[in-house]
């Protein structure tokens, strides 16, 4: 390019920046928004991809229904290209917090899906558990304090007692999603981890494997699918033979402990038996035993009775001897007696004689004594002594006579009294002779009587015992009867117990392996579905504002070579050629281009990505988001945009260069006027105003401005519109789920183990509340619905009664028509319907926790926003489950607002409440995260004004300068500023109308596709955008015409009459 | 007092340091129902009398009065309405609309008007009676700028101002027009006032202004005006 040539491109841009500006921007709108709609699902992808890589997440995960073991570790570390094969241990518990049970999935830690700590540290002990932050927040509990894990069927997990060390968030669940479980509520709250040590399991839940050179591929990227596929396979091939080499293992240990269960029954058996005979020896003994003690007693008791006769008779016939004795012995006593009496007579006699003779001694005595004391008197002369002495010998002989006689007295008393003495010793003798014989008779008789009661005592009691043992002999029988009852019984239960369980063995079902990619993941499948969603926006969005840049510049450098027509000819005439000349142009665009398209490109790839990020946020939990500066895009987005500005630009100057210099620099020829069509139909034409028919014909002239206006509109319209009705879809399902079909207000689920009686109870109580309006009873499990290859999680509702059809409505999503269960059929929402593919009158199967499948038929498919519902008769459910028992309550009420929140915090601090949660609050929380869709709205609203705006803004610059001489002459015809600005915006305002019609027809089909694009598999999006989001969408784009119209204003105001009219240059 | 009094007119237009005066203390007076004639070479000032006349550009200083209205002291819609009401306005490209039929441009210039004529019988009396309702692409130089007449005598101005009415005009076609112009004013008695640099015109005038310098430097008035087809160059 020539020096001056170059000097004049850029003094060109410097006269008409408005034009470079213009074009400037649309480069800008269209690559910036191009390479950052389309760099954002790379962008995602990358950041999970670096996420998973340092985390180190599984490649394939092998799941087996009897558990997988070191062996077959083994087995798969031996494929090649299998780095290294984890064994994991998870299972769903229920902690108690304050009064509820939270369903938690506790899994082991290791070096595969590392998860991310947030704070604390990693748990070293094997009671040391990581939770997830948003379960520290529910519950309150900090970091230090610990946790009861709930005691449940077969548990693995060692610990009771687990304390918090730290929190964390898993890889496995990048988004809010958590698994469905068997307990509780039927869903999983939280995840929580422990060490590998906590568990006891003989067999791994789940086998994690990492390939060999995964991480240097980008996840489920071609490369990295294809690789997996082609290890997948490689599994498969041993698959087959681990399966079998299980079920064998499981088998034969299920046989080895049958075989015990059986031989220990068996030595029960014996054993029992053997104890059972000697038991009833026992008895049979104790029955003869006492058989022949019975005998033994009567015999005894006869021998004693006639012991007890002959002594009788002996006593008796002592007796009478004794009474002859006694005759004889009375006889002699007379005898002695008349003796005694004799010999009595003869000693009184005696002791007369003796009496008198003691008298004479006695007066004899006293003579001597006085003679004696004269005597000794000394007073006494000789004779007096003598005489008295001879008186004294007197005396002293008479005495001595007189004691002669005395002494032949006494020896007659004595003679006499030994006499009889005699005779009363013999009756003495007698008598005690006799009476000893008496004596000994009674004693002898005495004896024989004690003898005889003792004995019969004996007797008597001996045959008590007999009794009594006879009894007891008899209820040993009895209790050895019922035992013996009891232990056929229970042989008979060990029996069929053994028998049950052979049976049981003979069903183990040969185990499955499923070998599962990434995409089982459902918060990984569930992010990248979603970056499918914005790769097909990035697909669709940035179209428009090509299409619209594209022509832009077409009009743009269209007037741009027509007002230089002259310089061209000119430039011609000095001999450039085309290329030279059409190297301006060219230059000028294209500078618009690239350095509208460099901007935009850095804001875009650093911008859009980050929003749509911030927006996905709120559903994903993925750190460090990566936003790169995509390199294929940003060529990719240059080049669209350089094919669309410089291409138009070069179209226009090629036209144009290819005349001659002569042509050239004569004006050219105005554009004809030509009738339309419209005015071949008088009767229309007729009843225009003038002023009309020269819009009218306008409009008609200027095809290229014509469709560049309404493209524009219409392009930006339809953004707007798509802003809101994406808005609308959404935010609408809340208002639908919870007006059309959801009619409680308030969920109360019941704890697991409840008795009948309570639940009715605690009903009662809950009908008696004047806050509670209405109640239905239901059960409310998960399942899995099942249609070849697709699988979605549901929720099951099974209704106890009708009461749950004002509460819950069921109605056909197209007809709106009320509908009832039909007996032995099944209901399912229409979104599930529409993933699964089936709809009314197909069958479906249904799986439900357990892994127990059923084939259903689907009577109806009813309408539903958020989540999958499978709504089951009563009657179905026992049929396939067996007893159904209630564990959801669901109420209207008659209370709002904090009124309400009082009856649900007092409802949960019931002993038979696990939680309530109320749906003004579950509005809340929606409304909340709808609150961040307004960032899309934003986007498009602010980027479609934008483009609104400068097509607008370009359509009147081009309307004013092409027009400009005809605009001139009406202000010297004496049009007033008004007359002149509605000459050319009734134009402008009627393309705009078409433009809006045309925008809110591609609006709502725009809107219909995004919707569908962005749509999550669990809730139904709206598909219809609400009026007020028309008026809205038509009022903004309106707003920009005004705008718009008013720079025209001012514009048009500023037209200088004489420099317009001079002469053409 | 004159139909049309110009006093002591300046006019200087300011371009960036320099400024160009482009009517220097002009004088002239113009009476009601005169074909008027300004003659004189580019850059003397007439298409600025002109302008200032048809009330599209200011004065520096003076006085314009046309019709005993003080034109220099009016604001800008009282002079949009004076060009509404009381001129119309003829140039050397026609400045016909182009998306109009012949008929349509007039009736562009009668709808906006109070006592309008009717653009039938108008375009009639210019003679495009069979082409009224042709485009004006579809039309000769000539009979476009026929449709410009009709369209500024539609209005029923006060003052016809025509800015070399012919000069892209071949001579006969030229002739044809500046016929129309004469006869219209003879016939309606309009205040006409052509721009030619075409001396040989000035007989056909009633008054002819010369002008140089910005100045007016020579007023001839005729007192027997020629007939145009009597006149030849």
């Amino acid at each position: 390019m020539k020096k001056a040539l170059l000097k004049d491109s850029l003094k060109e841009i410097r006269n008409s920046y408005k034009r470079f500006i213009s074009i400037l921007l649309m480069a800008f709108l269209g690559v910036g928004f191009f390479a950052g709609m389309r760099a954002a699902s790379p962008d995602m992808i990358s950041t999970i991809d670096n996420y998973f890589d340092s985390q180190n997440v599984y490649d394939i995960q092998i799941i087996s229904t009897l558990g997988l073991n070191n062996d077959d570790i083994k087995a798969l570390e031996n494929i090649e290209d299998i780095k290294k094969a984890y064994g994991g241990y998870s299972q769903d518990v229920l902690i108690n917090y304050e009064d509820t049970e939270i369903v938690t999935k506790v899994f082991s830690i290791d070096n595969i899906n590392k998860v991310e700590l947030i704070e604390g540290k990693m748990p070293e002990n094997p009671n040391e558990c990581l939770v997830e932050k948003a379960f520290c927040s529910r519950t309150g509990k900090k970091i230090g304090d610990s946790l009861t894990i709930e005691e449940v069927n077969d548990s693995i997990i060692k610990e009771k007692e687990v304390t918090i060390v730290g929190t964390m968030n898993s890889p496995l669940y990048v988004s809010r999603q958590r698994d469905t479980s068997k307990l509780g509520s039927g869903m999983v709250s939280y995840n929580m981890y422990l060490p590998k040590e906590s568990f006891d399991s003989e067999v791994y839940t789940a086998i994690y494997v990492e390939l060999a050179n995964s991480k240097k591929m980008v996840t489920d990227s071609q490369e990295y699918n294809d690789y997996v596929q082609e290890v997948t396979t490689k599994i498969e091939e041993i698959k087959a033979q681990r399966e079998t080499a299980r079920y064998d293992e499981v088998k034969a240990s299920a046989q080895e402990k049958l075989e015990e269960g059986e031989a220990k029954l068996q030595e029960e058996k014996v054993t029992a038996n053997n104890k059972l005979k000697e038991a009833e020896n026992e008895i049979i003994e104790g029955e003869r035993k006492l058989n022949i003690a019975e005998i033994t007693l009567n015999n005894k008791s006869k021998e004693a009775e006639q012991k007890f006769k002959l002594a009788e008779e002996n006593i008796n016939t002592a007796k009478a001897k004794i009474k002859e004795e006694e005759e004889n012995f009375k006889k002699e006593e007379h005898k002695a007696n008349e003796q005694i009496e004799l010999l009595n007579k003869q000693k009184q006699e005696l002791e007369v004689n003796l009496q008198s003779i003691n008298t004479n001694i006695e007066e004899l005595q006293k003579n001597l004594n006085k003679i004696n004391e004269n005597l000794n008197n000394n007073n006494l002369t000789q004779e007096e002594i003598a005489s008295l002495q001879a008186q004294k010998e007197n005396i002293e002989k008479a005495l001595t006579n007189i004691k002669e006689q005395k002494a032949q007295l006494e020896a007659g008393i004595l003679g006499i009294n030994n006499g009889l003495e005699q005779i009363q010793n013999g009756i003495k003798e007698g008598k005690e002779k006799l009476n000893n014989a008496k004596t000994t008779l009674e004693n002898n008789e005495k004896e024989l009587n004690k003898t005889k009661q003792l004995t019969a005592k004996q007797l008597e009691n001996a045959r008590g015992e007999i009794n009594s043992s006879k009894k007891q002999l008899q209820e040993g029988r009895k209790t050895f009867e019922i035992n013996k009852a009891e232990y056929e019984e229970k042989i008979k239960e060990a029996e069929k117990e053994l028998a049950d369980a052979n049976q049981k063995m003979q069903e183990i079902e040969h185990p499955t392996w499923y070998i599962l990619g990434r995409d089982a993941n459902p918060g990984y499948s569930g992010f990248m579905q979603d970056t499918k969603s914005i790769e097909n926006l990035g697909k669709v969005f940035p179209i428009v504002f090509f299409v619209i840049a594209t022509l832009i510049s077409l009009t743009s450098m269209t007037r741009m070579v027509e007002e230089q027509r002259v310089q061209i000819g000119t430039m011609k005439a000095l001999g450039y050629n085309k290329a030279q000349i059409a190297s301006k142009y060219l230059l000028y665009s294209g500078l618009a281009c690239l350095i509208g398209g460099s901007i935009g490109m850095i804001i875009g790839f650093e911008t859009l990505p980050r929003i749509i990020w911030m927006m996905y946020s709120m559903m994903y939990v993925i750190p460090n988001f990566v936003a790169s500066f995509n390199v294929y895009f940003a060529i990719l987005g240059l080049g669209l945009a350089s094919v669309c500005i410089i291409g138009a630009s070069l179209y226009t100057v090629l036209k144009i260069v290819g005349d001659t210099p002569a042509q050239l620099m004569r004006p050219k020829a105005p554009k004809a006027g030509k009738k339309i069509l419209l005015e071949r139909i008088p009767f229309i034409w007729k009843n225009l105003s003038f002023s009309r028919k020269v819009t009218v014909r306008n409009i008609f002239r200027y095809k290229k401005r014509v469709i560049m206006t309404i493209v524009g509109i219409a392009g930006s319209t339809a953004l707007i519109l798509t802003g809101f009705g994406v808005k609308d879809a959404i935010s609408d399902i809340l208002i639908k789920q919870y007006e059309n079909v959801y009619n409680y207000d308030m969920q109360i689920s019941l704890k697991s183990d409840l008795q009948e009686t309570e639940i009715e109870n605690f009903i009662k109580t809950l009908e008696e509340k004047e806050e509670i309006n209405k109640i239905a009873e239901a059960n409310m499990t998960s399942g899995t619905l099942v249609n070849g290859e697709n699988e979605e999680d549901v929720q099951i509702i099974i209704a106890k009664d009708e009461k749950i059809n004002e509460l819950i409505h069921l109605s056909d999503r197209k007809t709106k028509k009320e509908v009832k269960l039909e007996e032995g059929k099944i209901a399912i929402t229409d979104k599930v319907a529409e993933l699964l593919e089936v709809k009314k009158g197909d069958s479906i199967i249904l799986k439900d926790a357990d892994g127990k499948e059923s084939s259903l038929t689907i009577s109806d498919v009813v309408e539903n926003y958020i989540y999958h519902y499978v709504y089951m008769p009563k009657n179905l459910y026992e049929q396939l489950y067996g007893e159904y028992d209630t564990n959801v309550l669901f109420t209207q009420n008659n209370v709002k607002d904090e009124h309400e929140e009082e009856l649900a915090s007092k409802l949960l601090k019931e002993p038979n409440v696990n939680t309530v949660s109320l749906s003004s609050n579950i509005e809340n929380v929606m409304d909340d995260m709808m609150r961040n869709l307004n960032y899309v709205v934003i986007i498009l609203i602010v980027s479609a004004g934008m483009l609104a705006f400068v097509v607008l803004y370009n359509l009147a610059n081009i309307n004013i300068s092409e027009r400009i001489r005809e605009l001139a002459s009406l202000k010297v015809l004496g049009f007033y500023d008004k007359e002149v600005y509605d000459y050319v915006t009734r134009e402008t305002a009627i393309l705009t109308t078409i433009g809006i019609i045309f925008g809110l027809i591609g609006g709502y089909f725009l809107s219909i596709f995004i919707v569908k694009t962005c749509e999550i598999n669990v809730l139904r999006f709206g598909q219809e955008i609400s009026i007020p989001s028309y008026i809205y969408s038509v009022a903004i784009t309106v707003i920009f015409t005004v705008i718009v119209n008013i720079v025209t204003y001012f514009a048009l105001k500023k037209i200088d009459m004489i420099e317009s009219l001079k002469s053409i240059e | 007092m004159s139909y049309i009094e110009f006093k002591n007119v300046n006019k200087e237009y300011k371009m960036g340091e320099i400024t160009i005066k482009a009517l220097d203390d002009t004088n002239f007076s113009i009476e009601k129902g005169e074909l008027v004639v300004i003659v004189g070479p580019s850059g003397a000032g007439k298409t600025t009398t002109l302008n200032i006349l048809g009330g599209m550009d200011s004065v520096t200083s003076g006085e314009v009065i046309v019709d005993g209205k003080q034109v220099n002291k009016l604001n800008n819609k009282e002079l949009i309405k004076y060009r509404r009401e009381d001129i119309g306005f003829i140039f050397q490209f026609y400045n016909l609309v182009q998306n109009l039929t012949a008929v349509e441009n007039v009736e562009l210039a009668t709808q906006i008007c109070k006592d309008s004529l009717d653009p039938e019988t108008i375009i009639e009396k210019v003679g495009l009676k069979e082409r009224k309702g042709n485009f004006p692409s579809q039309l000769s130089g000539g009979e476009q700028q026929r449709v410009a007449i009709a369209r500024a005598i539609a209005k029923n101005p006060k003052l016809l101002l025509c800015d070399e009415p012919t000069g892209a005009l071949d001579y006969k076609t030229g002739k044809q027009i500046l016929k129309l112009l004469q006869d219209t004013s003879r016939k309606e008695k309009m205040t006409v006032i052509i721009i030619t640099h075409n001396t040989a015109l000035a007989p056909m005038a009633d008054k002819v202004i010369h002008f140089k310098n910005g100045k007016a430097e020579k007023i001839e008035t005729n007192q027997n005006p020629t007939s145009i087809e009597k006149i030849e160059w």
